[in-house]
């Protein structure tokens, strides 16, 4: 049924099915700080690190998702908010399963064009929002990280700092304003009235 | 046994409105008690103070209660054909802690909308009678900007001077000025430069996400220093039940939940409920007893109704030249109303208005268009720092099928019911919509873009939560008169976003704020209305 779900004190309109999306507000996980798999085996935390590094692969200076601990982040997460767990876990051994059928191989064993496809695979016929419940995860892992952020400002220009650190900038020229200052009113005056501010 | 007031006046709510009430009531003399469901935000744990600030904008800051979660927070359900993605925030300062600055007076014709173009209402009060207030707050707000726009009445120079544009400002002009159409440098609530003892922005953006320099206007950094210094009590973690009336029908105070859970009361002369357009009717509607059955001031049965929300939405333009899109506060480049005003050729009334802001920073870029997988990288390049996002904003008529009622099915953490919203866009709204959504995509075309994305008009984005107790002569059409009080109870005062009859085209912070120093004037010049029994100042 839905809207019939209770979360601790504060009872939050949602499906049967708990909503990543809306169970995460509560689970503060700094990025970028080192830490290990506290929720995963080995065997699961291997097939989702390949998983991450296969949504965000490395490119130039910029490391995989894997590298910069997004399937720890992720772990960290389902760590704090274990009413989401289960579809993590129902995920990492549907990958396991498709990636053993179609390749005879372990996920974290196959290679780039493999982990690909056995991914469409599961995003197409799988659980989808658990897809997108990791893939959402790996993009914060990895836009957050300050490693990567360095490489998309010596990539492209972006400055990752700047929201941190400011700027000056060049005041408004306001000669630019001339033809505007020029036109006409336009606004409607309200019964005749001129206003005044 | 009667007991006597605690206060002249009880404000509760904390936010844009509640915080310009109780600043100006104290500042003359008196004695005020404000009740803040929410607490102090922890400026250190402003997202913006942490490099990774937009993952922490997803989670503890979500400007969405139900994904938020504080303990302040109340559930909120969203219903209808288009439902409203409600985004507002808890605690001192109200909403306006997660806002972007923008900054707008109204039109003079957006107080006369019924009698101009048939649809919605009129207000009970023209441009002129609130222009003074407009002008007391931009001061008191430290507004930057310049006067002198042709699209509005002639008016004093603002406080601060505007924000520099960027690159991404200047492609606009020269959009603008080829277009031959009308524009001008945006209005925002931040100090450009030190005022009043807060710092200069620094341009650090993305102003939604806290701003650690200070230079962003929210109520807790305006107003609420002063307020405290002049003698308001500010009472944290107060989660009011209900306003209680006595028997003679007059406002007595508020029943409240302290942090502890424990039931207080607070009695004052005069009781004012600023509480946001979902948290004034939330209220109201919590307070219903025999004498009020269908809640608080709602003989006319509009309490909750006309919920307005904008028609909102982006459009995006990929440029071949890096546009430094991270530089700059996030909504203060130049902004056109070219098309604010009614005209007779469009298929719609009203209008809209289109502010140009900077790039998508890159968690929300990449969530937005870049695939999983080796296309990845090459499709995030082509856009970090290549593209100029337009926010479009245009007036939601008022309908009385948008509204928002109480949730009994969904409780809060001390029992209290949250709140379920219904909202449908009309089909001038949405006429309205394509339009505004149409022309953005030719001012991008004009500045230099290849090409141009836009965000459609769904989700509804909740900012703008406007018009559930509104203002008006008639207690049959409206719940508040001309200067916020309710109809059905005189000493009560409903005095923020919920009180507008209609939305305007423009982000409504500066007409709240003006309103509800327009209304604290009120009060205090009609004090011996009141008999408070406390204050000698108030007599």
């Amino acid at each position: 049924m839905a809207y019939d779900r209770k979360q601790g004190r504060h009872q939050v309109a949602q499906s049967s099915q708990p909503d990543y999306r809306l169970e995460v507000g509560r689970a503060e996980v700094p990025v970028g700080t080192p830490r290990g798999f506290v929720v995963l085996d080995p065997a699961r935390a291997a097939t989702l690190k390949a998983w991450t590094s296969t949504l965000i692969p490395a490119s130039g200076r910029r490391p995989d998702a894997g590298s910069v601990g997004a399937a720890e982040y992720i772990d960290a997460t389902v760590h704090l908010v274990p009413s989401i767990r289960p579809a993590l876990l129902h995920a990492i051994d549907e990958v396991e399963r498709l990636a053993l059928a179609a390749t005879g191989k372990t996920f974290a064993e196959c290679g780039v064009e493999q982990r690909e496809g056995v991914l469409r695979q599961f995003q197409s016929a799988g659980d989808r929002d658990a897809f997108s419940m990791v893939g959402d995860f790996t993009y914060e892992a990895y836009y957050g990280h300050p490693e990567v952020l360095a490489a998309i400002e010596a990539d492209t220009g972006w400055r990752g700092s700047g929201p941190m650190k400011g700027s000056s900038m060049t005041a408004f020229d306001a000669s630019r304003l001339e033809r505007v200052r020029n036109l006409p009113r336009r606004y409607r005056a309200v019964a005749g009235r001129e206003l005044k501010g | 046994m009667n007991r006597q007031p605690d206060a002249d006046v009880l404000v509760i709510g904390s936010g844009a409105a509640g915080a310009a009430i109780c600043s100006r009531l104290a500042g003359r003399g008196a004695k005020v008690v404000c009740l803040e469901q929410g607490d102090w935000v922890d400026r250190a744990r402003l997202p913006k103070s942490h490099p990774d600030w937009e993952v922490r904008g997803r989670r503890y800051w979500a400007a969405n209660p139900n994904v938020r979660r504080w303990p302040a927070d109340y559930p909120v359900s969203s219903e209808g054909q288009d439902p409203i993605d409600v985004y507002m925030y808890n605690a001192v300062g109200g909403s306006q802690i997660g806002f972007a600055g923008n900054y707008w007076r109204m039109a003079p014709s957006d107080f006369r909308v019924q009698s101009l173009d048939d649809v919605g209402a009129d207000w009970p009060f023209d441009y002129e009678e609130l222009a003074p207030y407009y002008t007391l707050n931009e001061a008191e707000v430290g507004v930057a900007g310049l006067a002198g726009d042709p699209c509005g009445p002639p008016r004093e120079p603002l406080p601060n001077p505007p924000a520099p544009i960027g690159r991404p400002g200047q492609l606009l002009v020269d959009a603008y000025e080829k277009l031959g159409w009308y524009w001008w440098p945006t209005e925002q609530a931040i100090t450009t430069h030190a005022y009043r003892g807060r710092p200069a922005c620094d341009n650090r953006g993305w102003c939604t996400f806290g701003c650690p320099q200070g230079s962003l206007s929210t109520a807790d950094l305006t107003y609420w220093p002063g307020a405290l210094k002049n003698g308001v009590e500010l009472r944290t973690q107060a989660r009011v039940r209900e306003v209680v009336i006595g028997g003679d029908g007059k406002a007595i105070g508020a029943r409240y939940y302290d942090q502890d859970g424990v039931v207080r009361e607070v009695r004052a002369a005069v009781t004012v409920v600023a509480c946001g357009g979902l948290g004034t009717p939330r209220l109201l509607l919590m307070s219903s007893s025999p004498s009020h059955p269908d809640g608080l001031a709602n003989s006319s049965g509009l309490v909750g109704k006309n919920l307005m929300v904008h028609v909102q939405s982006f459009a995006t333009g990929l440029f071949e030249e890096p546009v430094d899109g991270w530089n700059g506060t996030w909504g203060g480049t130049v902004s056109t109303r070219q098309f604010y005003e009614t005209d007779p050729a469009r298929d719609y009334v009203r209008g809209f208005i289109m502010s140009g802001c900077r790039g998508w920073s890159p968690l929300n870029l990449a969530l937005q268009i870049a695939p999983w997988g080796s296309g990845h990288h090459q499709a995030f390049d082509e856009r970090i720092n290549h593209e100029i996002s337009l926010y479009l904003c245009g007036e939601d008529l008022p309908e009385e099928s948008n509204h928002v009622e109480l949730d009994w099915g969904h409780l809060d953490g001390f029992g209290m019911p949250g709140v379920v919203t219904h909202h449908e866009l009309n089909e001038n709204s949405r006429r309205l919509g394509r339009d505004m959504i149409a022309h953005a995509h030719q001012v991008l075309e004009a500045a230099g873009a290849k090409s141009v994305r836009d965000f459609g008009l769904a989700p509804i984005w909740g900012w703008h939560l406007l018009g559930t107790a509104k203002m008006g002569e008639d207690p049959r059409t409206s719940v508040a008169d001309r200067f916020n009080r309710a109809h059905d109870v005189p000493n009560l005062f409903i005095a923020d976003g919920s009180s507008m009859p209609t939305s305007a085209g423009v982000n409504p912070s500066a007409t709240i704020q003006a309103l509800a120093l327009r209304c604290a004037d009120h009060i205090w010049e009609s004090r011996r209305d009141y008999d408070s029994g406390l204050s000698s100042q108030m007599r």
